[in-house]
């Protein structure tokens, strides 16, 4: 059984970088909680920042819930599950909202194992019927096709969505959340995984970028993906790639864009020699202005793109540096 | 040593999306099923370089066996695919789809593993290409109590366990577990193998390992889906693109420069 609340998620960065990144799925947890009639909480791993009261407050959450501990001080996933589903077993929310994130793929399905809820990721939309009824609209087929999941009976889910499903929108009224410390018991948990090479984080990652120019197939060779490099560069943005020459080795996968790569949300997002795929739009649709570049008019981009340009992108691209630099 | 590859069959995603890029990707009356018959079934790609990372594993000299499971409705040829590609044994767990879901996927793989020996590396695709939710190996994970290391690009043995190598947005991270565990393997491992045409023939006449779902031990719960897939649509884009128009390909890129500029895009 569970009760009618529902618990937006998050964890790491120090508490501190959350806001812009939740303001989605609290707006979307204050809609499916009206609908529910319970509770908004924000259950947050790690320190209560200011920033984190505040937005809590303009998206009308009701409490704020908070776990510390020192196991949870660098990400594990064994110690975050376990808190997680100690706070689910006691709290017993309907629904969990997670942003979709690459150590969530892992935690989320392990929390809904460990307390028996449902689990669907790629969420777009959570939707509650008059009878109480649940469903989760997810992306499927690389975001070729919407697959619609109904909750069994009265059982919890845990939700992990995409990045921009909902349109951010401040509560009518803000609330004066309470912060409700919850203590957690992960003396018998060890981490089983050890990490002997840490990433090496070179720069920026593309998840923080305002400006990302990316290529494709079109720029034809390896060698001249050095064009999207240097646009990027007279744009003071980040390279980025789609995943066909990412699989043919042109560049490191780290550059790779879409629902198996990173999940972008730039201000511009200026597309060369890419068709438009749907599991790569998964990764930059996000984008408030997207930037076409396309020998094929028909091209699927265009079809996302606020600006197009039909042409060659070995071309167009020296003179976009060209340009971009004066 | 025992590998298991958990395989599912998809429609080969590519001609799914050509369907959709055509505009002509269509849903049939049952709300959820995609009708284009002419789309050809396949080993999920993920799935197949989960069993790449397995035989790479047996080139090193590994001593292992690796079985190939698949669970769902019985599978067309991706069980005799496997086995031309080097599986030792390939096992059909046959279930009707009406009442699957990640959770009752999961708990037949688990309890076929359970029920068979165990496994010291059960290794999956990182997720489907049909539905991408990528859960079921974490479920797995979970069930048989084994650590789950997800999106991996290597999996080598050493120091009784494995040291596997992720694709993390921040680089490669490179991790070690003690004992048996769940690996989920991205695209980053690289191409498969084709099977040569000496093994497809032989292929041809393996038959899989059918397993009776009476067998596997599981409880009520195991068999209770925790989500039902109720409907299917196709999402519309609603484009407005203006295209900039030039005689040039420096005119072109001088008047978009522009443009963004105007509209203080940068």
């Amino acid at each position: 059984m569970s009760s009618n609340e529902v618990v937006v998620v998050t964890w790491g960065r120090g508490g501190e970088a959350f806001a812009g990144e939740v303001d989605d799925i609290l707006t979307l947890g204050r809609g499916v909680a009206a609908a529910t009639g319970g509770a908004l909480n924000w259950l947050t791993l790690g320190p209560v920042s200011d920033t984190i009261r505040q937005t809590a407050g303009t998206y009308g959450v009701a409490n704020i819930d908070h776990i510390e501990d020192a196991k949870l001080a660098e990400f594990s996933a064994d110690a975050t599950v376990a808190a997680l589903a100690q706070y689910c077993e006691q709290h017993s929310p309907r629904v969990v909202l997670i942003a979709q994130g690459f150590d969530v793929r892992l935690v989320a399905p392990r929390l809904a194992a460990k307390v028996r809820a449902g689990v669907v990721m790629n969420a777009a939309a959570v939707e509650v019927d008059g009878g109480g009824k649940l469903s989760v609209t997810a992306s499927a087929y690389g975001g070729d096709t919407r697959a619609v999941y109904e909750i069994a009976g009265e059982r919890a889910c845990v939700v992990s969505v995409l990045a921009n499903a909902v349109l951010p929108e401040a509560a009518d009224a803000a609330t004066t959340p309470a912060v409700r410390d919850f203590a957690v018991d992960l003396a018998a948990v060890d981490e089983r995984i050890q990490v002997l090479e840490k990433p090496k984080a070179e720069g920026p990652r593309l998840d923080a970028a305002e400006i990302i120019v990316s290529g494709g197939r079109g720029l034809g060779d390896a060698a001249n993906y050095k064009l999207i490099e240097e646009l990027a560069e007279a744009l003071g943005g980040l390279p980025g790639a789609s995943r066909p020459i990412v699989d043919d080795g042109w560049v490191d996968s780290s550059h790779q864009v879409g629902l198996t790569g990173t999940i972008t949300r730039p201000g511009l997002y200026l597309a060369a020699g890419i068709s438009g795929a749907s599991q790569h739009m998964a990764g930059c649709s996000a984008a408030k202005t997207i930037v076409a570049i396309n020998t094929d008019s028909d091209a699927s981009i265009f079809r996302y793109a606020r600006f197009g340009v039909i042409g060659d992108c070995l071309e167009i691209l020296p003179e976009l540096i060209r340009a971009a630099k004066s | 040593m025992r590998i298991v590859v958990c395989v599912k069959e998809v429609l080969d995603p590519d001609a799914v999306n050509n369907y959709a890029l055509a505009g002509r990707l269509e849903i049939g009356d049952d709300g959820k099923s995609l009708t284009q018959a002419a789309i050809p079934r396949l080993m999920n790609g993920f799935d197949e370089q989960a069993l790449e990372a397995a035989l790479r594993i047996k080139d090193t000299g590994v001593e292992c066996s690796i079985t190939v499971v698949s669970a769902g409705p019985a599978p067309g040829d991706i069980l005799k695919h496997a086995a031309a590609l080097g599986a030792d044994e390939v096992a059909s767990i046959e279930v009707d789809p009406a009442a699957l879901d990640a959770h009752v996927i999961a708990s037949l793989l688990a309890g076929y593993i359970r029920t068979t020996g165990g496994a010291d590396l059960v290794l999956c695709g990182r997720q489907a290409s049909d539905d991408d939710q990528g859960v079921v190996p974490a479920l797995v994970g979970e069930m048989l109590d084994l650590p789950i290391v997800t999106i991996a690009r290597a999996v080598e043995s050493g120091d009784g366990g494995w040291r596997v190598t992720r694709v993390t947005p921040d680089g490669d991270e490179v991790v070690a577990v003690t004992g048996g565990a769940v690996v989920t393997i991205s695209n980053e491992l690289g191409d498969p193998r084709y099977p040569t045409a000496a093994s497809k023939i032989k292929a041809r006449r393996v038959k899989p390992t059918v397993v009776a779902v009476s067998d596997l031990g599981l409880s009520a719960d195991d068999s209770e889906p925790r989500v039902a897939f109720t409907k299917q649509f196709v999402p519309t884009i609603q484009g407005n693109c203006e295209f900039i128009s030039g005689d040039s390909p420096a005119e072109l890129a001088d008047r978009l420069i522009a443009r963004l500029r105007e509209d203080s895009v940068i």
